[in-house]
């Protein structure tokens, strides 16, 4: 995780222009280009109506250009390379140098020009989901206009009529070219700065990749079997963390551009849905969750008030979906010692090391005492370090961190948590013999049923 | 026929200086000092770096004996293995016999029959006769220069011969040799193999006794280790089975005798290493040249002594032998000088004498047809097995290496399951097995070209034995 330091080296360096031949594209604003897959500085609005902008974690928003009463984007969809994480690199379609795409922050009523240029090897088109706007300018290829060729740019141009988060993709080979990342995040903030206003807005998308281990680039016919999950195509240990100071009002705003769908969770708070992608969810209608699922297509937009001070876990609740590649053929090998086999099996594989007998936890053990190489290019299937340990998570996992003093435009990572002494769980000091084995109760005139005694836990070892 | 000679006295000193006379007319025909055997040394040094040794006296044994001890030591090599055999195998020092009794076909053609000599002694009213008498066949004495002459073509043929056994045995010595050598590879390979699949059966075994596993799942580790044991079982019997046939050449009395090394030679870096076949290489053919001697005799025996011309027997029907490196076109027609004489059949009075000749030479066609096929054989069988074996050693078995490598970094990371791994290790020594395997079929190849350069023993009739 990246420190204050490194994060404003990289601030001041992020934002690069590119060398898009200029006489080319003479009167279309130049397109702006991001070089690295952190959270970037928020983009506050200098020309236009003011708004309060939103952090798109692991992201940034698209500056653009005011022409008249006109504010002008360019998008470039193009072939990009994304860092997933520390040490794992994707070969990925995206737009302006990331996958996926900058967020387009835009206010109520503010006309919008988009200028889309396709530097893909096929035909592309831009929808602008959940917006109202013309049905000509809907991006269906086909149905509502001629798709984009390679090298050509299209102009999108609607007002934005209706406040709120929407998300914009492709509809054009749509299943291959969202299947390589391409996707982004548009908010319509409100008119009036004071509706819905919180401390902290974030927004992010969830991405499902199937990138074999040892490659680079993702399986686009995959359905169902994807082996990396993301926040904005970033996987934990790389994924930035939510940070509020105490007492802030939080929002989260959480779009689903993957095939299925994501129960988000977060730890020590409670949150309410305040928004999905059809408008606002009036007062009266919300409930407490701890938890909601997001449904494909779908975006929830969860506020709360981050008042417990600490590092707390923020993550899809389904469990598959917070490791990194893992191998389905892997068997359940627990309890099984591996005592003399190891010994034969390294004789034709002299690096062998027996896994498994008590967990998947081994494996991140071994990785961390031993340096035991993985493929190349390929994240290790649960992983981060935390103060204590590993943190032995992957994929759709971060951390909201809750700190007493957070300067008001900082979402840098401001470190551990200092916990305040005896507020963490510790260990008993067992060695006085105290009872750890538990007893079956003897069922009513009958013999005791011995063979369903918990097992005694097993210390860590390799044999 | 016996014609009694009778001299007196006063003759007998004349009579028998004509007949030293005439044995040495008839050429020495007396038993050699090495039998013959210093010419089948040398003849057999142009084409191997071994010597032959006849062990026909107890010296000669013992200085065998010590020599094959010596050779014995160390781990035997391929160029060890043929000496022992043409120092020990018991067939050759057989073989080497059929020399002395040529030679001594060839003494006794050239002698004399023994004579008989008389001394007649009379005393009759004080008169003394001394009759002398020799007694011997006048005859043989007519005869004698032709069938010495015969019998010398013999003697060389056999000696000829005794080259091609030589160069025979080092070959099937040499054969023997790779043979046990991959043998014995295979089972050092499969005993890694069936190690590796017991203790995955045993894996196995123990996830469905801690109920991580069924049946089924067992079953199919069992039955691969079941096919590995089996594989073992069988290389090991074919190992028994190459080793056998070495001792029996090297003419040891059980395989514990002598010790293999631990792996086969390995394979020349470069086609550029090879070996090249040449029109020198082709004509050193011994049995074309002891074609050419049985010709030649077979023409002494039937009286054809007018030679009209010479023909090159390649040139009756077509041949071409390869020459050059593998993939230039073939020449046709090699220029081997194979010549024979064609005779006069007209002063020939007799039409069977013809006959025979012109199979003999027909015969000899054939036989320089087959010989020039056999080498133009050889030679492809040795390039193609060179090509075979580089492709194992260079890409399939650095391929499984680095897929078995790639293998254990997913079970590493926990993406390829402990038995996937095992079976990626199995694939892995099976590339190195199929190299040995190709190695051996290159190294008997080799050895077959050579022996195709040098041919093949042939009968006193000219068959191929
Ligand atoms: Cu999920």
């Amino acid at each position: 995780m990246m420190n204050r330091r490194k994060f404003l080296q990289f601030a001041a360096a992020g934002v690069a222009l590119s060398a898009v031949d200029k006489t080319l594209l003479a009167g279309i604003p130049e397109p702006v280009m991001m070089g690295n897959a952190d959270t970037q500085p928020l983009l506050m609005p200098n020309t236009g109506r003011p708004y309060q902008p939103v952090a798109t974690l692991n992201g940034w928003s698209l500056p653009w250009r005011m022409n008249k009463n006109v504010k002008e984007f360019h998008l470039v969809a193009e072939p990009v390379k994304r860092e997933i994480a520390p040490g794992m690199v994707a070969n990925l379609w995206g737009y302006n140098g990331q996958s996926p795409g900058p967020t387009i922050e835009v206010v109520e009523g503010d006309q919008v020009r988009i200028f889309v240029t396709n530097k893909l090897p096929e035909k592309t088109s831009v929808h602008w989901h959940g917006q109202r706007l013309p049905n000509g300018m809907d991006g269906v290829s086909g149905l509502t206009q001629a798709a984009i060729e390679p090298g050509k740019t299209y102009v999108y141009e609607f007002e934005a009529r209706r406040a709120g988060t929407f998300m914009y993709h492709p509809h054009a080979d749509e299943m291959l070219q969202m299947a390589m990342g391409m996707m982004g995040s548009w908010i319509t903030h409100p008119k009036n700065m004071n509706m819905h206003k919180v401390d902290r807005d974030y927004v992010f998308l969830l991405n499902a990749y199937d990138i074999e281990p040892g490659s680079y680039l993702p399986k686009t016919n995959t359905m169902l079997n994807f082996n990396l999950w993301t926040f904005n195509s970033r996987a934990f240990p790389g994924t930035s963390p939510i940070v509020a100071k105490q007492g802030e009002k939080v929002r989260v705003r959480v779009g689903n551009l993957t095939m299925t769908n994501h129960p988000i969770h977060i730890h020590g708070h409670e949150f309410e849905v305040t928004g999905t992608d059809g408008g606002w969810v009036p007062k009266t209608a919300r409930w407490p969750e701890v938890t909601t699922d997001i449904a494909v297509g779908q975006m929830r937009a969860i506020e709360f008030v981050a008042d417990e001070l600490g590092d707390w876990a923020f993550h899809c609740h389904k469990s598959h979906h917070t490791m990194n590649a893992m191998g389905h053929d892997f068997p359940n090998m627990l309890g099984v010692s591996q005592q003399g086999i190891a010994k034969a099996f390294s004789k034709l594989v002299p690096d062998y090391m027996p896994m498994g007998k008590t967990g998947m936890s081994e494996m991140s053990d071994m990785a961390e005492m031993m340096d035991m190489p993985l493929p190349e290019n390929t994240l290790p299937m649960m992983a981060g370090k935390g103060q204590f340990g590993p943190v032995e998570m992957g994929g759709m996992f971060t951390t909201l961190k809750v700190r007493k003093d957070m300067a008001k435009n900082d979402y840098t990572d401001p470190g551990h948590y200092a916990f305040p002494k005896g507020t963490v769980a510790y260990a008993l000091d067992n060695s006085e013999g105290l009872p750890i084995e538990h007893q079956a109760a003897p069922t009513a005139g009958e013999k005791p049923i011995t063979e369903f005694n918990v097992r005694k836990p097993h210390k860590m070892s390799h044999d | 026929m016996f014609y009694p000679l009778q001299r007196h006295v006063a003759y007998y000193h004349k009579a028998l200086l004509y007949l030293l006379c005439l044995l040495g007319l008839a050429g020495c025909a007396t038993f050699s000092e090495d039998g013959g055997f210093n010419e089948v040394q040398k003849t057999t040094q142009r084409y191997i770096k071994q010597t032959p040794v006849w062990a026909n006296s107890n010296e000669v044994k013992q200085k065998s004996a010590e020599q094959v001890k010596a050779l014995l030591s160390p781990p035997l090599n391929i160029e060890n293995v043929v000496q022992i055999a043409l120092l020990n195998n018991a067939q050759l020092q057989a073989d080497f016999y059929s020399l002395q009794l040529a030679e001594a076909d060839l003494v006794q053609a050239g002698r004399l029959p023994n004579p008989s000599f008389s001394m007649l002694y009379a005393k009759h009213r004080g008169d003394y006769t001394i009759e002398q008498s020799i007694t011997m066949n006048v005859m043989a004495l007519f005869t004698m220069g032709k069938a010495t002459a015969i019998e010398k073509k013999r003697f060389e043929a056999t000696q000829n011969n005794m080259v091609l056994y030589v160069l025979s045995m080092a070959r099937q010595t040499r054969n023997a040799y790779i043979n046990a050598l991959a043998a014995k590879q295979a089972v050092d390979y499969l005993q890694q193999v069936n190690e590796s699949a017991e203790a995955t059966y045993q894996l196995a075994k123990r996830m469905h006794e801690g109920g991580n596993w069924n049946k089924l799942e067992v079953g199919r580790e069992q039955g691969f280790y079941m096919e590995s044991a089996l594989a073992l079982s069988h290389a090991e019997n074919a190992c028994i089975q190459a080793e056998e046939a070495l001792t029996a050449l090297l003419g040891l009395k059980h395989p514990a005798d002598f010790k293999l090394p631990a792996r086969m030679m390995d394979l020349p870096d470069a086609e550029d290493n090879l070996k090249t076949v040449n029109r020198a290489d082709f004509s050193k053919r011994l049995d074309l040249e002891q074609t050419r001697l049985q010709v030649e005799a077979l023409a002494k025996r039937l009286g054809l002594s007018k030679t009209t011309r010479l023909i090159d027997v390649l040139e009756i029907g077509p041949a071409s032998v390869l020459e050059g490196r593998r993939g230039d076109p073939v020449k046709k027609g090699l220029e081997l000088r194979f010549e024979l004489p064609l005779f006069d059949w007209g002063t020939a009075k007799v039409k069977r004498a013809e006959a025979m000749y012109m199979q003999r030479l027909h015969q000899a066609n054939n036989q320089a047809i087959l010989a020039a096929s056999e080498v133009r054989a050889q030679y492809s069988q040795y390039m193609t097995s060179f090509n075979i074996a580089q492709r194992y050693r260079d890409e399939v078995v650095p391929l499984r290496k680095s897929m078995l490598q790639e293998s254990l970094l997913q079970y590493n990371s926990m993406l390829m399951s402990p038995f996937a791994l095992m079976v990626a290790a199995r694939e892995q020594v099976a590339a190195v097995n199929d190299y040995i395997e190709a190695l051996r079929v290159f190294w008997l190849a080799e050895s077959d070209l050579e022996m195709a350069l040098v041919g093949s023993p042939l009968d006193s009739e000219g068959s191929v034995l």
